[in-house]
């Protein structure tokens, strides 16, 4: 039934301009950085060429890139999902989901599918142009998809927060505002702990990029894909009895 | 062998449900059975509590006490039991940017019919409820007649036992409104029918039997006809005499 729900979502999103403004925008942005980072690469491919320990084309071309997708998510995310919740209670179609006699759990997982499969396609998308460079050149494909799957864990989490903050408020705007202000909390928590060369400690531990960089590096920690995991449940958890709490409180 | 158990089981039941929302009582120990078959008009001025009642069968709220069961279960612990009943809340729950025959698509995907089961439903509902011209247009873009018709095709997309109307006639202009209650009737004659209303008119078109809510209490439950030509004096006058005693 979530897969019906999921299904749903997704239609609403590709047939609202929301979707493919931010879509067609985002992937132009990623589109013109990728051809910079190539030209920058082009420049400096005669100076290293002889230096079997230089960076590759992966390092200097595609990371940049996916380092880019990631800032982009976090902001993109919290749009597209703050009409979820707040934007159905605004519009009041939220009464058919929640009289369909389905939980709410199952409610909050296939609004999140549907969220998550956009972003799947985004990042598809944007990967497609690093994969290109294959034709000409030799890839770290095992690096890359370690890469795709640290975004695409790391863009579950962040649509998981996404739809919490849509279940916790009534207007749409207000959802995307306190998504973003998580996002960026949980990207910055840990700023001052490495200026102060502090590593290792429980803060370092909840920002988001402690455990997105190792996917870039082509390392697949269980402890970061946990973190992940947690995150994304611990948000569709609070968002879950978010809903059940207005069944409540009415 | 017919079910007896089954048989004597009412499709909806309350049983001394009272619920609270913003430290008032706005329904308060009500008792209310309903068998397949019947149209029942809730009849009560605005705020008497019919909305929350209609929101307390569906499960957007629950009772802080008694309880409701529809077809002997509790939807508490059998969310599914919600599927007999089909909900049109007093706004339409539609999705403006989705066309109607998309809509009621999922609508009857999200109340349980799978494949070949769901063409021939939303086909038939939207025959039902007029809808055959506006097919492919965008919910946003219809007119308040018929977003309302679009509203209780979703109610009506699974063949649901029960179907819980609020207030399906107001802000209609009064063609709009005698076709949805043309449309009540009809229903009525295949399925229980829960119509919440203030306008008697509705009442008076559709109803067999009659439930009066006042201050969140039912004051009267019987037939119709029991309570002769002039609903209205009678109406009048039991939500008069409440609100007397009340001020006194």
């Amino acid at each position: 039934m979530s897969l019906v729900i999921a299904r749903n979502e997704l239609r609403r999103l590709f047939v609202q301009p929301l979707a493919w403004v931010l879509l067609t925008a985002v992937l132009v942005m990623l589109a013109y950085f990728f051809l910079l980072t190539l030209q920058g690469f082009l420049v400096l491919m005669p100076k290293i060429a002889g230096n079997p320990a230089a960076p590759g084309v992966t390092d200097l071309v595609a990371l940049p890139l996916l380092r880019a997708i990631a800032s982009v998510l976090l902001l993109i995310v919290p749009l597209l999902g703050m009409r979820a919740f707040a934007g159905d209670r605004q519009s009041a179609s939220l009464p058919l989901l929640l009289s369909a006699g389905l939980s709410d759990s199952r409610i909050v997982l296939g609004k999140y599918l549907g969220l998550v499969a956009f972003l799947v396609l985004l990042i598809a998308l944007a990967l497609a142009m690093p994969l290109s460079l294959q034709v000409a050149t030799s890839l770290d494909l095992g690096r890359l998809a370690a890469a795709a799957l640290g975004l695409i864990l790391f863009a579950a989490a962040l649509a998981a927060l996404a739809l919490c903050a849509s279940a916790c408020t009534q207007q749409p705007a207000v959802a995307a505002g306190l998504a973003l202000v998580l996002n960026i909390l949980l990207w910055m928590l840990d700023a001052g702990a490495r200026y102060e060369g502090v590593s290792s400690n429980f803060v370092n531990y909840l920002a988001l990029p402690t455990h997105l960089e190792p996917f870039l590096h082509g390392i697949v920690a269980t402890v970061d894909i946990l973190y992940f995991v947690l995150l994304s449940a611990v948000a569709l958890a609070l968002a879950t009895r978010r809903l059940a709490a207005s069944r409540v409180r009415g | 062998m017919p079910d007896n158990s089954t048989a004597a089981t009412p499709l909806l039941q309350l049983r001394d449900v009272s619920r609270l929302l913003a430290g008032r009582r706005v329904v308060a120990n009500l008792n209310l059975a309903l068998d397949r078959g019947s149209v029942l008009g809730l009849l009560g001025v605005n705020g008497a509590g019919k909305s929350t009642t209609l929101r307390l069968i569906v499960g957007l709220l629950t009772p802080d006490s008694g309880e409701i069961r529809i077809g002997g279960a509790d939807p508490r612990e059998t969310p599914g039991a919600v599927r007999r009943l089909g909900y049109l809340p007093e706004q339409p729950p539609l999705y403006p940017e989705l066309r109607v025959g998309e809509y009621l698509d999922f609508c009857a995907r999200l109340r349980g019919l799978r494949g070949a089961k769901v063409a021939p439903a939303v086909g038939g509902v939207i025959e039902r409820c007029g809808l055959g011209d506006v097919r492919a247009r965008l919910l946003g873009n219809l007119s308040k007649g018929f977003q309302q018709r679009a509203g209780i095709a979703q109610a009506l997309v699974h063949a649901p036992d029960l179907i819980v109307l609020d207030e399906p006639a107001s802000g209609l202009d009064p063609l709009q409104a005698v076709q949805i209650r043309a449309l009540v009737r009809e229903l009525g004659k295949e399925h229980a029918v829960i119509l919440s209303t203030h306008l008697l008119p509705d009442v008076q078109a559709c109803c067999e039997r009659v439930a009066i809510l006042h201050q969140g209490a039912l004051r009267y439950d019987g037939p119709r006809q029991a309570l002769g030509d002039d609903l209205e004096a009678i109406f009048l006058r039991i939500v008069s005499t409440e609100d007397a005693a009340v001020a006194a």
